[in-house]
């Protein structure tokens, strides 16, 4: 009894300082500092960085790897793994490329089959963990390689031509300021923010914490871990509508590399990857960190044959840094 | 807290139990493995009579050694819960500096190969490091490591690997020694070395008991996280000889060469009957694994269906060798709370 007013003091203290200091220390406080670091360097070596094309440019080159690691998100943060994220944008890619569609109708329909696409794969993901018990890894594993091999049935070597509309239209500006690809971006945080609230949402983070406790707070663990992989693959979808729209040409490969840099966007933007935390925001915004960081090393002068070293690095540091920020952060509230 | 834990403990015991008829079981998938190879060796002759030969059975080995020996070493990582995504970087180095350090002259091959070998393991080592110290998922740290080594292959050969294969290693791959290739011969060497490894020595044993459950093994007074480096170095060092194998096999290496090995090495281990969570599986079985799939690579070419087929079987029996194993898989829960 004699401890506890001085426990209420720091307690307290803590929660006053708390917000600002989770803001500042928080993942996406960090990602959003190191962004804006990263421009400005970029800024320096070349000057034309500030002007209106060059922002367009380097939105457009992230929205697909910003739209797949935001989809990876939900899944780490329910504590599970992803790598169906590379089968899923190599075949909407593919499929874009094959069956272009014309017009404004065409390109909703397109982005539309994009997303059912990856809805599929993510409910069988999202069948195979929690129906029937497989690890998440495994599973997505497994639908990983399909995917990719359907996309090689589809279009055995790169070719074919992406829809006019979406290759024009969705990588130019509104208003001649705002880059359209970064509408798509606005729209998923959003989408996000309004989760984050819902019984889905809690249910989320409430999982990745800690399965039992979820299962025995009245959390359906199937149900919540089912709407993470459906809601992951529809934005794997959106990131290979997108990319094709960047490309304007089909790969049946083309998403193998989404399946790092969606992790290392992942870990950058601060979302560990023992789940139960993180932001979505976080993650669209180490994706644009990831492919800024491309631009500067190679306007710096770095041979891009390099660039993977440096990916491997950001990677390995990005997730070691997150680890220490969460410990941090767990002592200071604990 | 408590409850969480005595929940897992009382799983552990559980499947610890099953000691006894899991080795039955392994046995039974090893045998169902290899019987399945040769049925469909024998089934393809009625695809077309030049397949199910003698000498197709070992064209079909000789394709199989290659995924016999990175088996091993994902094998080993697989063992004891890790997943090595590393392997087709590694394959590429390994070919990459064979032919720019020994090339065709065969200088100085007899330490060029063995300190070859020694940088794999290293590589595979620095994989290791940031999984047990860093505590890094081992997918993603192997595949930080795999970009990284791939891009400085790149940069070390600006894109196209000179030289040639050394003639001793195109005899390994080339020579036949009493009507049966001698690639053929070091294979099952190699598979006599690695079964006694894992199945009969005392590190296999601590490998085992890793996987199944670390922190008892730890109490058991097993050097948890020097052990744990062992299957990583292991497996890059292996991955690092199939650069040398495919080399004297095709006479020169590409940047790609380890591409195509990457699923089919997890898919063998799968196959054989290893659980994908670690502590359990043989070698043998493994090596089963390998020779099917190599077996229906070769009908799945011969029926004239493309690599994009042939890519999504391999993926579907995948998924459904992780689900007969599934029984296995439930038991180990416990596990899995554990380790995700």
């Amino acid at each position: 009894m004699t401890a506890l007013p001085g426990t209420e003091v720091s307690v307290a203290g803590l929660r006053r300082r708390s917000p600002l200091l989770r803001a500042v220390v928080s993942g996406t406080g960090i990602v959003a500092l190191l962004y804006i670091i990263l421009y400005a360097l970029y800024a320096f070596w070349q000057p034309s960085a500030l002007s209106v094309f060059t922002f367009t440019d380097l939105v457009n080159n992230s929205t697909p790897l910003a739209l797949a690691a935001a989809g990876e998100t939900l899944v780490v943060i329910s504590r599970g793994f992803d790598l169906s994220v590379a089968g899923v944008v190599s075949l909407t890619n593919v499929l874009m490329a094959v069956y272009p569609l014309q017009g404004p109708g065409g390109a909703l329909v397109s982005l539309l089959m994009c997303c059912a696409i990856g809805a599929l794969v993510g409910g069988i993901n999202g069948v195979l963990v929690s129906r029937l018990g497989l690890q998440t890894i495994a599973a997505t594993l497994g639908t990983m390689i399909i995917c990719q091999g359907l996309s090689l049935v589809i279009l055995d070597a790169p070719g074919g031509t992406i829809a006019d509309f979406v290759t024009y239209s969705l990588t130019d500006t509104l208003f001649g300021v705002i880059p359209i690809a970064g509408l798509f971006l606005v729209a998923a945080v959003i989408l996000w923010l309004a989760l984050r609230r819902t019984d889905f949402g809690i249910g989320l983070f409430a999982v990745g914490a800690d399965e039992q406790s979820a299962e025995f707070s009245g959390v359906s663990v199937r149900r919540v871990r089912f709407g993470a992989f459906v809601g992951a693959g529809m934005l794997y979808g959106v990131a290979g509508f997108m990319l094709s729209a960047q490309t304007a040409t089909g790969n049946p490969t083309a998403g193998t590399p989404f399946l790092m840099l969606a992790f290392a966007a992942v870990a950058l933007g601060g979302t560990p990857l023992s789940g139960g935390r993180g932001s979505l925001v976080g993650s669209i915004l180490g994706a644009g960190t990831l492919m800024l960081l491309q631009k500067v090393l190679f306007s710096g002068g770095v041979s891009s044959f390099y660039t993977g070293i440096f990916q491997g690095f950001v990677l390995v540091l990005a997730i070691v840094f997150g680890s220490a920020i969460v410990r941090l952060l767990g002592k200071d509230a604990g | 807290m408590t409850a969480h834990k005595d929940v897992t403990m009382r799983l552990d015991a559980a499947s610890d139990e099953r000691g006894g008829p899991r080795i039955d079981r392994e046995a039974v998938n090893t045998l169902v493995v290899f019987g399945l190879s040769i049925v469909l060796i024998l089934c393809s002759r009625f695809i077309s009579p030049a397949l199910g030969s003698w000498d197709q059975v070992l064209t079909v080995l000789t394709l199989a050694s290659f995924l016999v020996v990175v088996s091993f070493g994902q094998g080993l990582v697989i063992l004891i819960g890790g997943l090595d995504l590393s392997i087709p970087a590694l394959i590429t180095l390994g070919g990459v500096l064979t032919t720019t350090w020994i090339g065709t002259g065969d200088q100085g091959i007899w330490y060029l190969i063995p300190l070859i070998l020694v940088i794999c393991a290293g590589v595979g080592a620095v994989s290791g490091i940031g999984i047990i110290w860093l505590k890094i998922p081992p997918f993603i740290m192997t595949m930080a490591t795999s970009i990284v080594v791939a891009s400085v292959a790149l940069g070390y050969t600006s894109g196209t690997p000179r030289g040639g294969s050394p003639t001793a290693l195109l005899w390994m791959m080339k020579a036949w020694f009493l009507g049966v290739p001698v690639v053929i011969y070091l294979t099952l060497a190699f598979i006599l070395f690695g079964w006694a490894l894992q199945s009969f020595t005392a590190m296999g044993r601590r490998l085992y008991a890793l996987g199944t459950n670390r922190e008892a093994a730890r109490i058991a007074g097993v050097a948890v996280n020097r052990l744990e480096l062992a299957p990583y170095a292991i497996s890059a060092a292996c991955a690092g000889f199939v650069g040398m194998m495919l080399v004297g096999y095709s006479n020169g290496a590409t940047l790609r060469m380890g591409d195509s090995y990457m699923l089919p090495s997890i898919a063998a281990v799968v196959i054989g009957g290893s659980s994908i969570l670690g502590g359990s599986g043989t070698f043998l079985g493994t090596v089963g694994g390998a020779i099917l799939l190599t077996t229906l690579g070769t009908v799945i070419a011969a029926i004239g269906l493309s690599e994009g087929w042939r890519t999504v079987i391999e993926g579907g029996i995948i998924v459904v060798a992780l689900l007969v194993l599934r029984g296995e898989l439930l038991a180990h829960f416990g596990g899995r709370l554990r380790r995700r």
